[in-house]
């Protein structure tokens, strides 16, 4: 049966080992400390690898499975409750089987529909929009997750002296994680209603603002760029496209800027986040950010944010997310409301 | 009918040696029918009976230790017995309860099984027949033995209706927990193959498929093939199982069970009779056809069965519904398991229901046209069915050749309510750590140290296989579960994957040496409270992070302490606020953590057997021994800190490493010092005023003996703090007997009627502390075996070694410094259970964490083979058996509990001895090695009412100059070997005299 409301029944995270943080990542990129502060304003980022011998020690399917596993056991679900399973990541462990489909196998999940969705900041918001469809659609409940993985992308044991400095900012500006949440057709005790998403391509003959590469047989040996951000173009455009998104979500709702209790800003980077914040048109909104502790964990993100929000969240208050993947120009976001 | 709840099994079937291979060879659709093992028969012998089979691949395999049983009995033992002693074990710890725990339980026993060929082929002719193969050969007791070797004095009784037999034990048991006869039931079934007889029975009447297949609903059914199988449900009223927070696989609505009565022969199915105990069936459960959504028919893949079941079915199920009527048969996949077929398919069906999707019915692509399933409101399962969410109901149908039917009804289980705990506070504050639970205990015990290697590595690989997360619901589990055997491990484990770890590498380490220990006696615990100086800004505050349990009695004392204070210790703690070491603070904030420890521990079950407390560490010690209420020691600990806050900070302590002579020769020539504490035998501290004691430093460090000041603002124990002491003195003292032995430090001894009262905390305070007297006493008088140091730093327990009181003791501090946390709480807790001690697990988790998980059942032993070969019509004694089974390990549960390693070498046996080790050896079947002096009939040679008649026999025909003895006379001596011979030894000297 068609349903109107769908809900966020709980969330969960991983983050792989202890904190880098910024004087240990300095150390072994050689660079000041200073550096990251002031030009990233991020303070700790989690690797799933060894940054000091590159080893791979948990893979994305690992977080995702334990985000997940998180946010089941909060829900309170068994994994034969769950019947459909999206995962969104822009590094998955391989391209066959999806990392979704080897999550859902960890979970202990079969005979259920399971989705990849290949994205990037956005992916999330296009999660949760596949999600509330597929609700909507008769299904009970689904279980949401994204996460990305950094190793095959920085690499901190090449001599960062000679990285140029656009390469050098990625080696500070991302970090590792997954998060999941389980979206269900009946409010349960928390009953947070995901009130309206917003989840649109907007880069009709505009560059990408952001670039991964991959590679096989045929040219794995060249020398071009895997991860590249045009960061003169994101800084330019980002915050005015992230207002736009706030202003769109609340004219679709009705709601007006003083009733945001909870605003959940783009993660680009501590120093990013904090000049969007300065635009967003939501003055008595109460600020949900993760990406100084936590790096940009790119998928992850809105989950991780999710995660810290639904706590706080009280009865009768709102919140509006929004998020920009500036790849294509995706502008996303959602809004939520506990009854 | 009252519901009831699947809230465990277990079960071993062709292919598939537990439940989860069980459901991956049903998903997969595999087939686990073969040619007959060597061990069974030569299928050239026998040419008419199909050379196939579903046999078991572990059917000969015993852990008769386990089970304190004999090896003579172990052999004499129908095959089916032994395997249902495993499969209830496990069954049990399935359903998150301990075996041990219902042990005097009024829990019920239902198996079904047909035939009782171990009987004919090991009784056949009388000569061969003994008692233990009397005992071994009936059916009743398949039950009977599972309620004996648990303890359990509910109904217990086998059923034979042929192939039908263990759904309708499963039926007597739901009768049996409605009726109140029993408040946990275990049901089930068992077959083996033993010998072609049947198959050859089958192939006569025309049954048995050429192909050795059986392939149901299938155009190409042309008749069964045999199968081996065990499996057993738990059973409860479904309210019981809510109530205990219980997992349920599926909930058992109602069932049915008729007969055919006249039909058309004795072993020809009626239609009729399986329409009406379906429909019965469905009246009982409150249902309708048109609800169930599939069936685990009979599908015995004969034509005339299966034509007559979906007649049947069809006249029930051809209503109006929202889609046909799933059918299959795991018979497809098995064969058919005669008595155990009815338990594979509840079994089958209650996975079903638990996973949410329905296998396939393998042969089912080649389904029988005539079966006219379609017009039947039925489809049979060509692909597996995912069901839909919300409630569902499925069916299961076994009916016996003789013609008893039977039918039951089960449904998913209920849902818990979406959410009801979220997120424990702390989405982590910095973000740094994951929110994750508290540190939990991992549990795991075996009845000899190689069972619980066994089950490490079975644990390990079970916890490393889940996705990773907080280890606190698979720890509470593991200590709802898994504790009750004679072996323990203990880990402390906050992760999974962490825990994995840990259980990997403890499975790879040398047992004996760190976690296999086999306490015989509760440990025997001492609570040393520190003193001053252990004090430092921001103690505990990880543990207070960490542990509920912690927080609550920090915050009691807390509570305690504010009225007189004014302020709140815990602020002053927990902050890291350097006012923790001024006079004002710092001794009601040693006090708060002292007494919050020593509560956290009583809360979790670790009774002090005595205490002692250094100095100040004496009013937590007295708190913790009932001398005094929190609260008056509370008010008297801030009356001295106030009283010490108005003296002059002109005094200090030195701590130095000599005693006696070099020490008396010094304050010899510094009259205003004053030995304040005498720790050990070169252990002591000064007290006086500090230029005083800077020379006495500088004289000790000239000799090379160290020295260290303390980190105190006042000459504590000495004159300058006399006027403290004095007004000490005039408080009036709420104080109590001691319940628990106070050894003091004022005294150095135990104290006795003394009251602790005013003039005692004056002394106390005013006179040296006689800490190395007072731990001396002790240990001499209560002989602890382990010394639990109470304080926010190791103080006491380094003094107790150097003293040389802790040789034998082990030492545990559950805050051992700054950066401790839930974890050192929970080792030392660890540490203690596998100690011996029983904990009060639950006040170690959250209420939210204590959810119970399924963990992997016990692992037995499966090395050790006790049917070797085909038992034949004449088989060969137990006595030339039992040798060719493998030797046995060195460490056996033969060795008798509770004996020192030094007991066990052996002694020069006396004729007597020797005698009654040849008596043993000969009804028992132990290996002679094994029968030792100090080895207990009962628990460790598996010996009953019978082998001791027997045993009284053999030995009075041996020791004829024992003379006649009574049965009476004989049973006080009939504790071990040991006793016996020395009864009969006694007797031998009497009767020479």
């Amino acid at each position: 049966m068609p349903r109107d409301t769908v809900y966020l029944a709980a969330a969960g995270t991983a983050l792989p080992g202890d904190p880098v943080d910024n004087a240990a990542l300095a150390k072994l990129l050689g660079v000041s400390e200073e550096w990251i502060d002031l030009f990233v304003g991020t303070r700790a980022r989690h690797f799933a690898w060894d940054p000091a011998t590159g080893e791979v020690l948990r893979t994305l399917a690992d977080l995702c499975a334990e985000a997940g596993a998180r946010a089941l056991e909060a829900a309170g679900l068994g994994p034969a409750d769950i019947e459909f399973l999206v995962l969104a990541t822009a590094t998955p462990d391989h391209l066959l089987p999806t990392t979704a489909t080897e999550v859902a196998d960890r979970l202990g999940m079969d005979h259920l529909p399971v989705y990849q969705l290949q994205a990037g900041c956005s992916g999330a918001v296009q999660a949760l929009d596949l999600g509330r469809r597929l609700v909507a659609g008769g299904h009970r409940a689904g279980l949401l997750i994204g996460g990305d993985v950094t190793h095959r992308f920085l690499a901190v044991r090449r001599s960062a002296a000679r990285m140029p400095t656009e390469e050098l900012v990625n080696h500070v500006l991302f970090g590792d994680g997954a998060g999941a949440v389980v979206l269900t057709a009946e409010p349960g005790e928390e009953a947070v209603a995901l009130r309206g998403v917003l989840n649109r391509c907007a880069g009709l003959r505009r560059p990408p603002g952001q670039f991964i590469d991959w590679s096989g047989l045929s040219d794995r040996d060249t020398e071009r760029r895997m991860l590249a951000e045009d960061y003169k173009a994101i800084e330019e455009h980002v915050p005015a496209i992230s207002v736009e998104i706030v202003w769109e979500l609340l004219g679709e709702l009705g709601w007006t800027v003083d009733e945001v209790d909870h605003i959940l800003p783009p993660q680009l980077s501590g120093r990013m986040t904090a000049r969007i914040m300065e635009r967003l048109p939501v003055p008595s909104a109460t600020e949900v950010s993760c990406v100084s502790e936590t790096g940009n964990t790119g998928n992850a993100l809105p989950f991780l944010q999710l995660d810290r929000l639904l706590p706080r969240l009280d009865r009768g208050q709102r919140a509006l997310a929004v998020t920009v993947e500036s790849s294509k120009w995706i502008r996303a976001g959602f809004a939520l409301e506990k009854a | 009918m009252e519901d009831i709840a699947i809230v465990g099994l277990d079960c071993a079937f062709p292919g598939a040696a537990g439940a989860e291979a069980y459901w991956d060879l049903l998903m997969r659709g595999g087939d686990a029918v073969g040619g007959v093992p060597a061990r069974r028969w030569d299928p050239d012998d026998f040419p008419a009976v199909p050379g196939a089979g579903g046999f078991l691949d572990d059917a000969d395999v015993f852990d008769a230790d386990f089970f304190s049983v004999s090896p003579r009995e172990a052999a004499a033992m129908d095959p089916h017995h032994r395997l249902l002693l495993h499969c209830a074990w496990r069954a049990l710890e399935d359903s998150g309860r301990p075996p041990g725990d219902l042990a005097g339980s009024d829990t019920g026993v239902f198996v079904g099984m047909m035939g009782g060929e171990w009987g004919r082929l090991t009784m056949g002719s009388p000569a061969s027949a003994t008692p233990q193969l009397g005992a071994g050969s009936s059916n009743g007791m398949a039950a009977n033995r599972i309620s004996y070797h648990f303890n359990f004095t509910g109904p217990s009784l086998a059923v034979d209706t042929a192939c039908s037999s263990s759904l309708v034990a499963v039926h007597l048991a739901a009768g049996a927990l409605r009726t109140g006869e029993c408040d946990t039931a275990l049901a089930g079934g068992v077959n083996v193959l033993l010998s072609p007889s049947l198959g050859l029975v089958y192939a006569q009447m025309g049954l048995a498929a050429p192909d050795g297949r059986c392939k149901p609903f299938s155009a190409d059914a042309d008749g069964i093939v045999r199968g081996e199988g065990v499996g057993l449900v738990v059973l409860r009223r479904l309210v019981d199982a809510v109530a205990d927070g219980q997992r349920i696989y599926a909930v058992l609505r109602g069932s049915a069970v008729n007969q055919d009565g006249r039909s058309n022969g004795v072993t020809a199915p009626n239609r009729w009779s399986q329409q009406a105990v379906v429909q019965a069936a469905y009246e009982r459960s409150g249902i309708t056809p048109d609800q169930v959504a599939f069936i685990e028919a009979h599908g015995t893949g004969t034509v005339l069965g299966d034509t007559i079941e979906c007649a049947a079915l069809g006249s029930v199920h051809a209503v109006p519904r929202p889609a046909p009527c799933a059918i299959g048969s795991v018979k497809g996949n098995l064969g058919h398991l005669e008595g155990a077929a009815g338990i594979a398919a509840l079994i089958k069906a209650a996975l079903a229901l638990h996973h949410r999707v329905v296998p396939a019915s393998r042969f089912a692509d080649r389904e029988n046209p005539q079966l006219k399933l379609a017009g039947r409101g039925m489809r049979l399962l060509k692909s597996p069915l995912r069901l839909p969410p919300g409630e569902t109901v499925a069916a299961v149908s076994s009916f016996g050749m003789g013609g008893t039917n039977s039918h039951a009804v089960l449904s998913t289980a209920p849902r818990a309510a979406l959410s009801a705990s979220p997120a424990p506070a702390g989405a982590s504050v910095t973000g740094a750590t994951p929110r994750s639970g508290e540190t939990g205990v991992f549990t795991l015990s075996g009845d000899t140290p190689e069972a619980l290697r066994r089950n490490l590595v079975a644990q390990a690989e079970d916890v490393a296989g889940r996705p990773r997360g907080d280890a606190a619901r698979l720890c509470w589990s593991s200590n709802r579960i898994k504790t009750g055997l004679p072996y323990r491990f203990a880990v402390a484990a906050r992760d999974s994957a962490e825990l994995a770890d840990a259980l990997r590498k403890a499975a790879a380490e040398d047992l004996s040496a760190t976690a296999a220990h086999r306490p015989w006696a509760r440990p025997v615990v001492a609570f040393l409270f520190t003193g001053q100086g252990s004090a430092h800004a921001g103690m505990t505050a990880p543990l207070y992070r960490d542990s509920p349990l912690y927080r609550r009695h920090l915050d009691e004392a807390d509570a305690a302490l504010a009225p007189y204070l004014g302020a709140s210790v815990r602020e002053v703690i927990l902050s890291g606020d350097e006012r923790v070491h001024e006079p004002a603070f710092a001794q009601p904030a040693l006090f708060a953590v002292g007494c919050a420890l020593a509560r956290t521990l009583v809360a979790l079950g670790v009774t002090p057997a005595a205490v002692l407390g250094h100095s100040l560490g004496e009013y937590a010690a007295a708190v913790t021994a009932g001398a005094l209420d929190l609260d008056e020691a509370a008010r008297l600990v801030v009356r001295r800190a106030a009283l010490l806050r108005d003296l002059p900070e002109d005094g200090g302590m030195l701590a130095v490493r000599a005693g006696g002579e070099p020490v008396a020769e010094l304050l010899a020539a510094e009259p205003e010092v004053r030995i304040a504490a005498v720790n050990g035998p070169s252990d002591t501290v000064l007290s006086g005023p500090r230029e005083a004691l800077s020379r006495i430093g500088q004289a000790l460090r000239a000799r090379n003996v160290d020295t260290r000041n303390l980190p105190v603002t006042h000459a504590f124990h000495a004159p300058q703090t006399a006027l403290m002491a004095e007004a000490l003195r005039e408080e009036p003292v709420r104080a109590t007997a001691p319940a628990v032995p106070v050894f003091s430090t004022r005294y150095g001894r135990m104290l006795r009627e003394e009251p602790m009262d005013g003039a005692y905390w004056a002394d106390q305070a005013a006179l040296p502390v006689l800490f190395d007297a007072a731990l001396g006493a002790l240990v001499a008088e209560t002989s602890p075996t382990h010394l639990l140091e109470i304080g926010p730093r190791p103080q006491l327990l380094p003094l107790a070694g150097r003293a040389g009181h802790a040789a034998a003791l082990e030492g545990l501090h559950p805050a051992p410094g700054p950066e401790a946390t839930g974890r050192e709480l929970a080792e030392t807790v660890a540490a203690l259970h596998r100690a011996g001690l029983d904990p009060v697990w639950e006040a170690l988790y959250a209420p939210g964490h204590r959810v119970m998980v399924r963990l992997r059942p016990y692992v037995f032993r499966s090395d050790h083979h006790f049917w070797d070969r085909r038992p034949g019509p004449a088989p060969a004694p137990a006595e030339q058996r039992y040798p060719e089974t493998r030797s046995p390990e060195p460490q056996s549960p033969a060795q008798p509990e509770g004996t020192p390693e030094h007991a066990r070498e052996p002694r020069e046996p006396g004729p007597v001895l020797a005698a009654v080790v040849d008596a043993v050896v000969e009804v028992g079947g132990h290996p002679r090695e094994r029968v030792l002096r100090e080895a207990r009939f009962y628990e460790d040679l598996g010996f009953d009412s019978v082998m001791i008649m027997q045993l009284k026999g053999r030995v009075e025909s041996r020791l004829p100059q024992v003379g006649e003895v009574s049965v009476q006379e004989l049973l006080p001596a009939l504790r071990s070997v040991g006793t016996l011979a020395d009864f009969l030894d006694d007797m031998v000297m009497v009767n020479a005299a």
